[in-house]
């Protein structure tokens, strides 16, 4: 049922007239409920966090390609009046002679991973993009609890603030991983006397908020796609992007408790001295601590690795979401396979929680254990094949319009499986034994998140930048970023699965010049790489460009379904107004209807009435239409 | 959903006495953990599972999950299925049951 | 512009948002308190000590859950009073269920209040003793005059400032010192914080000074490379001897001739002595080997005649299990044998006091309850005083977090439990006492909104049917 269908708005819609009028900049822009605006606050967010994370990792490939050597230039910005101090103490202050050393790259390395992940890409796959479009697709007026819609952005924005906070505290940021494993993790620094001194306090503070926003998110994106679809749309009506959404909020609902759980438990063994996680007999610089012991550094690694196997699929859901959308809009043809797809979404999601000790094959958790990780694992492959199957098999035979996010769309499908494909090694635990915490699992993870999900995050920013502001982006500058991005990213990934396979260690600060007996054949590629992020630094400049030129000069749309699209989202005025629809939408038909024979255009949007019939939304209707 | 006023007025008879039943088998949980059965992990079992009923009491009548939507099941049921992933294979993992027969024994004093 | 089905349900799902909405955050509780239980079974079943059974006290646990029962029934039946339109009786329902959250947590308060005065010292053979510290325990640090700080210009994660960290264990005043180029300083807040400013500055100016020269001599690369000013260390003699009484959680551990205090200050001098005073309520013999050769019952602590009860009550117990149980039973693997037999509590001054403890086994296992249940006053003066030396002691700490696993994790979920219990609690007064315009226009919503709270509040009372059995009685 539809929002014409309650019962309860007489004298409503003076009301509406009102919160329209006397919302002030404040209301409407900063502590908004509107959940076009919630994305739009987390999408920038995310970006800048996107931006702040990649810093910390060209710091990083310097130190490995050049160790020992004064990073260019982080003299130079100490020295420089306002924000020198400011960049002092964040950085300079561990950085004598403006060299990284191993504590500064520890702690580069956890809040790059930290960064990335939780304030990065979660945020703007799901997050942003969710928000400002999943309620637009299903075609409701705004998510079910628009104030915890509010209460969650503003949450992750404490979380962010901690987050960068734990730079200033006196230890600097943590530095034991971004996964934090204990007992490491527990007793680092433990001598500080104010806990408060302590990065790591404010990274557990961070998180917990952090988390508290991703529930308070999912909650609310899954109440709204089961109460809130406008009539008509179905279950199997509903967009791809708005299946992996659902799919998404779930695994962020059941997977965070349990690292809420990891991080309160780890809180108490560094506030209160408890022993969660640390083993009877521990001993530091030769010394038993003072701790009871009885814990278990192994119960850490599985509450991290229960949420943290089904994030990774919270980073990439919704890039495939992104790309299932784009991908029928511009080969103009359906979705190949558009139910097995969302069955395999499902499952994907299902099994997801029962992998996760395929991070843990080197604990030496029994052989029945890693036997059971292995078969799960590899299962779990077969649904990530059937949606890129499935993507793949899309652009047979279809007519394919080669704009910029049709390239970062395509581009994805080979990246995903290059990183997808070199997981499969990673789940037989025999493999696994050599190839744990080397680059080359680097290298897997990072082809799944960084061409994978960060490419279709930017062909989503192409895609959807026009309804956000009535303009198109620039073509042009679009391919100036897309093809240097595409070889930075691969001058930077693919090297990693020949040094991972040679034994390169992980968190080698030095990327492994202090073992050159057995590295020296590989250590030139430490340079090849770090040039590659220098090349994907500079090919993200034309993107910043267009974003900010393309808002007040890009090329003006002409109606407000620019790509010939046929889901929800495009049959509302541009940019969406408050409340969204200017009609009583509902959904006529399933989500991909291209070139439907017999049509009069190539495709029939789910809001038209009849097939071929009305192409435009009635946009000049007026606000109160669908009372 | 009880939201027939009737059905209401006659509930409310029920919970008061599923109050009484839960106070009644608060009782006899205290009273059989001073009863040494022939393991101390029988009375963990026989504790839990008057815990168990205990909670399927609140949840079917208290918080009406013997009439409610399958929306609510089927979400209740995923997360069951998970909670119980959470606890047997944590369980498992800590020992190696094809190479130990009694695996426990190795890492517990007593239980 | 209003969401749809806030009040009403939506006709195919049969749901109203809030609804769907709190089963769902339920869900997530269930993980979250999942993944506690989980972990309460890893520590228990990884446990390398004896797991406590029947350790807390059962009665406030027990009034407890009668407690949260009560209030179960009352919300849904302040729920039920709100749909039939009894309006008197919605509120009296709601108060007392909120009533009920207010008892609940006082006596929680006064159950951990009793764990925090009440310690437990393990001994290097294992050997277990509780009871409580007359005089805290402080060790005694003299013959003291050398004093260096470490004063930090940056990265101050840890920062000399004896004003804090040093002089509030000092007995007496503190002296004068002396600085390696003879002037006088007292170190008192005024004085510490100059020296600090000085230093810094001094540090500071150093390689300022450093630079220049770099630069005079066309190094202008090395000169910028100094980006970083290093810690100065500071030696102070004091004018006349200084004497400490510390905790030894103050410091980050002493030697015979120094102690390092927790901001780095290094003090050296002499131990004059770390023993601890313990008036014992309880020895705990199970992890020792050979529990008649405990070091509890040397000379020097509670001696031959507490061996000679502890004996008497081992074979007590021992006696009553195999009349009760034949040969049936292996004694070795009943944990509660192995408790009523080898931890004893003691509640008396001497031995020949000290009432049989088979007197029924439910007295004796009362007992641990009684002993921590009459915390305070009482529990002072009737029991052996024993004087531990340091070298004996492995490990030791009040009945915390910190103790062992066990109590690790019932802090834990009880703390957690006790948060969700206000959390709810201040909901369910929020929409008792200030929703009153609500209830006048639609009722209904209001109705809406108790339910979900009610939903919430049952889930409360679920989680602690399981923590009780699980904490207090198994
Ligand atoms: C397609 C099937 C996949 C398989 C079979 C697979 C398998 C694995 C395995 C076995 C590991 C552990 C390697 C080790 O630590 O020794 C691993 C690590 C990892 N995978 Fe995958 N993976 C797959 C897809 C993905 C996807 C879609 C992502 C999404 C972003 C992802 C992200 C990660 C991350 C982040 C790590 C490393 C975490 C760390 O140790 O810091 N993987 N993968
Ligand atoms: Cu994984």
């Amino acid at each position: 049922m539809s929002a014409a269908a309650i019962p309860h708005d007489h004298s409503h819609t003076d009301d509406h007239a009102h919160d329209h009028h006397e919302q002030s900049f404040i209301w409407k822009y900063v502590f908004s409920t509107d959940h076009k605006v919630i994305g739009i606050q987390y999408g920038l967010s995310g970006l800048l966090f996107l931006l702040v994370g990649f810093f910390l990792m060209m710091l990083m490939r310097w130190s490995i390609a050049y160790p020992g050597q004064p990073v260019p230039g982080l003299l130079f910005l100490e020295n420089l009046p306002l924000i020198g101090g400011v960049f002092h103490d964040v950085i300079g202050r561990w950085a004598p002679g403006g060299i990284v050393n191993g504590e500064l790259y520890n702690m580069l390395g956890a809040m790059h991973g930290t960064i990335m992940v939780f304030f990065g890409i979660v945020p703007l796959g799901f997050a942003a993009f969710g928000n400002y479009v999943m309620p637009l697709q299903i075609g409701t007026i705004d998510m079910a609890f628009p104030k915890l819609n509010m209460l969650s952005f503003w949450f992750f924005f404490i979380s962010g603030v901690l987050m960068m906070y734990s730079f200033f505290s006196g230890t600097g940021a943590v530095q034991t991983g971004w996964t934090m494993y204990s007992p490491l993790a527990s007793t680092t620094g433990l001598g500080v006397d104010n806990v408060w001194n302590h990065g790591h306090t404010w990274w557990l503070m961070a998180m917990v908020f952090n988390i508290s926003a991703s529930l308070l998110g999912s909650v609310n994106f899954i109440t709204t796609i089961i109460n809130l679809r406008a009539r008509g749309m179905s279950w199997f009506r509903m967009p791809f992007f708005t299946w992996a959404m659902f799919v998404t909020a779930f695994l962020l609902l059941l997977a965070f408790p349990p690292l809420e759980v990891a991080a309160l438990l780890q809180l108490s063994d560094r506030v209160f001295g408890s022993s969660f996680f640390l083993p009877t007999g521990l001993m530091e610089g030769g010394q038993h601590l003072d701790i009871s012991g009885g814990g278990s550094p192994l119960l850490y690694q599985h509450l991290f690795w229960f949420l943290a196997h089904p994030e990774v699929y919270v980073l990439i859901l919704p890039a495939f979401a992104i790309v299932a959308e784009v991908i029928p809009n511009n080969i103009r043809r359906p979705l190949w396979g558009y139910k097995s797809m969302v069955y395999s979404a499902l499952t994907l999601g299902f099994l997801s929680f029962l992998v996760w000790a395929h991070h843990m094959y080197l604990t030496g958790m029994g052989t029945m254990m890693s036997t059971y990780f292995q078969i799960t694992t590899v299962l779990i492959s077969v649904p990530s094949v059937i949606l890129l199957t499935c993507l793949m098999i899309s652009l047979w035979g279809g007519s394919i319009r080669f704009n910029t996010q049709m390239l970062f769309a395509s581009a994805f499908l080979p990246m995903f499986g290059i990183g997808g494909l070199t997981g499969l090694p990673l789940a037989f635990n025999f493999i696994d034994l050599a190839l744990h915490d080397t680059y080359y699992v680097i290298g897997h993870f990072h082809y799944v998140v960084a061409p994978g999900t960060i490419f279709a995050l930017f062909a989503g920013v192409y895609h959807w930048f026009p309804k956000l502001t009535g303009r198109f982006m620039n073509d042009k500058l679009g391919r100036l970023h897309f093809w240097p991005s595409l070889v930075g990213m691969n001058l930077v990934f693919a090297p990693m699965f020949i040094q991972g396979m040679a034994g390169f260690h992980r968190r080698w600060y030095d990327g492994g010049k202090y073992f050159e007996q057995t590295s020296a054949d590989w250590l030139w590629l430490n340079e090849v790489m770090s040039i590659g992020a220098f090349i994907l630094a500079l090919a993200q400049v034309p993107f910043i460009l267009n974003v900010f030129m393309s808002i007040k000069g890009g090329k003006k749309i002409t109606n407000d379904n620019p790509w010939d699209a046929t889901t929800l989202e495009w049959a509302t005025p541009t940019p969406p107004p408050h409340g969204n629809f200017t009609f009583d939408v509902s959904a006529q038909r399933g989500p991909y209807e291209y070139s439907v024979p017999g049509a009069t255009e190539d495709f029939t949007p789910q809001w038209a009435d009849e097939k071929g019939k009305p192409v435009v939304a009635p946009a000049s209707s007026p606000a109160a239409a669908h009372h | 959903m009880a939201d027939n006023l009737e059905e209401i007025q006659k509930s409310i008879k029920k919970y008061i006495i599923i109050g009484s039943l839960l106070i009644v088998f608060t009782v006899i949980t205290v009273g059989l953990s001073y009863v040494e059965l022939p393991t101390h992990g029988m009375n963990i079992m026989v504790g839990m599972i008057v815990a168990t009923f205990k909670a399927g009491l609140v949840a079917l009548i208290f918080m009406h999950l013997n009439h409610e939507r399958s929306v609510i099941y089927k979400i209740l049921a995923f997360t069951f299925v998970f909670a119980i992933v959470l606890f047997l294979l944590f369980h498992f993992s800590h020992g190696d049951p094809l190479v130990f027969k009694d695996f426990d024994a190795t890492s517990a004093v007593s239980h | 512009m209003d969401i749809p089905f806030t009040v009403s349900a939506r006709p195919d799902t049969g749901l109203y948002n809030a609804k769907l909405g709190i089963w769902l955050f339920l869900a997530s509780e269930v993980m979250l308190f999942g993944g506690l239980f989980s972990a309460y079974i890893f520590l228990r079943v990884g446990a390398d000590y004896h797991w406590p059974i029947h350790e807390l006290p059962v009665l406030p646990g027990f009034v407890n859950t009668m407690v949260l029962i009560a209030s179960s029934v009352t919300i849904v039946m302040a729920w039920a009073s709100l749909k039939l339109r009894r309006i008197f009786q919605f509120k009296l329902f709601m108060a007392i269920t909120v009533a009920c959250a207010g008892v609940f947590m006082v006596l929680k308060g006064f159950e951990y209040n009793a764990k925090f005065h009440h310690y437990s010292v393990e001994l290097q053979d294992g050997t277990i003793l509780t009871g409580h510290l007359p005089h805290g325990y402080e060790i005694q640090f003299g013959e003291a005059s050398e004093l260096s700080l470490t004063i930090q210009s940056e990265n101050a994660a840890m920062d000399a400032n004896p004003v804090k960290y040093v002089f509030p264990y000092l007995e007496g005043e503190a002296p004068a010192f002396k600085l390696t180029d003879g002037s006088e300083i007292r170190l008192d807040e005024a004085g510490f914080s100059k020296l600090q400013k000085e230093t810094v500055a001094a540090a500071r100016e150093k390689i300022e000074k450093r630079k220049q020269e770099l630069v005079e001599a066309g190094k202008k690369g090395e000169a910028d490379a100094l980006n970083v000013v290093p810690p100065t260390t500071v030696k102070l003699t004091a004018v006349s001897p200084m004497k400490f009484s510390v905790k030894p959680s103050k410091t980050f551990g002493y030697t015979a001739e120094s102690i390092t205090f927790k901001d780095g200050t290094v003090v050296k001098g002499k131990l004059l002595d770390d023993r601890m005073t313990l008036e014992v309520d309880g020895v705990d013999a199970r992890s020792v080997a050979d529990k008649e050769k405990s070091l509890a019952w040397e000379r020097k602590y509670l001696g031959d005649d507490w061996k000679k009860v502890f004996i008497a009550n081992r074979d007590h117990a021992q006696h009553e299990f195999k009349e009760k149980y034949g040969d049936g039973r292996d004694p070795l693997k009943s944990a509660t044998l192995q408790k009523h037999s080898y931890f004893i509590h003691i509640h008396s001054t001497t031995p020949s006091d000290h009432a049989p403890e088979g007197a029924g086994h439910s007295a004796s296992n009362e007992a641990p309850a009684a002993a921590e249940g009459g915390h305070g006053e009482e529990a002072h003066g009737h029991h052996p005083t024993v004087v531990l030396e340091k070298k004996d002691i492995s490990f030791f700490s009040n009945f915390t977090p910190k103790l062992n696993t066990y109590y690790a994790i019932y802090f834990t979920l009880t703390g957690l439990h006790g948060l969700h219990v206000v959390a709810g609690a201040l909901v369910l007064a929020w929409f008792w006492l200030c929703n009153g315009k609500l209830l006048k226009t639609n009722p209904e919503h209001l109705a809406n909104r108790v339910e979900v709270g009610g939903l919430f509040w049952h889930f409360v009372d679920l989680v602690w049917i399981f923590l009780f059995p699980l904490l207090y009685l198994l």
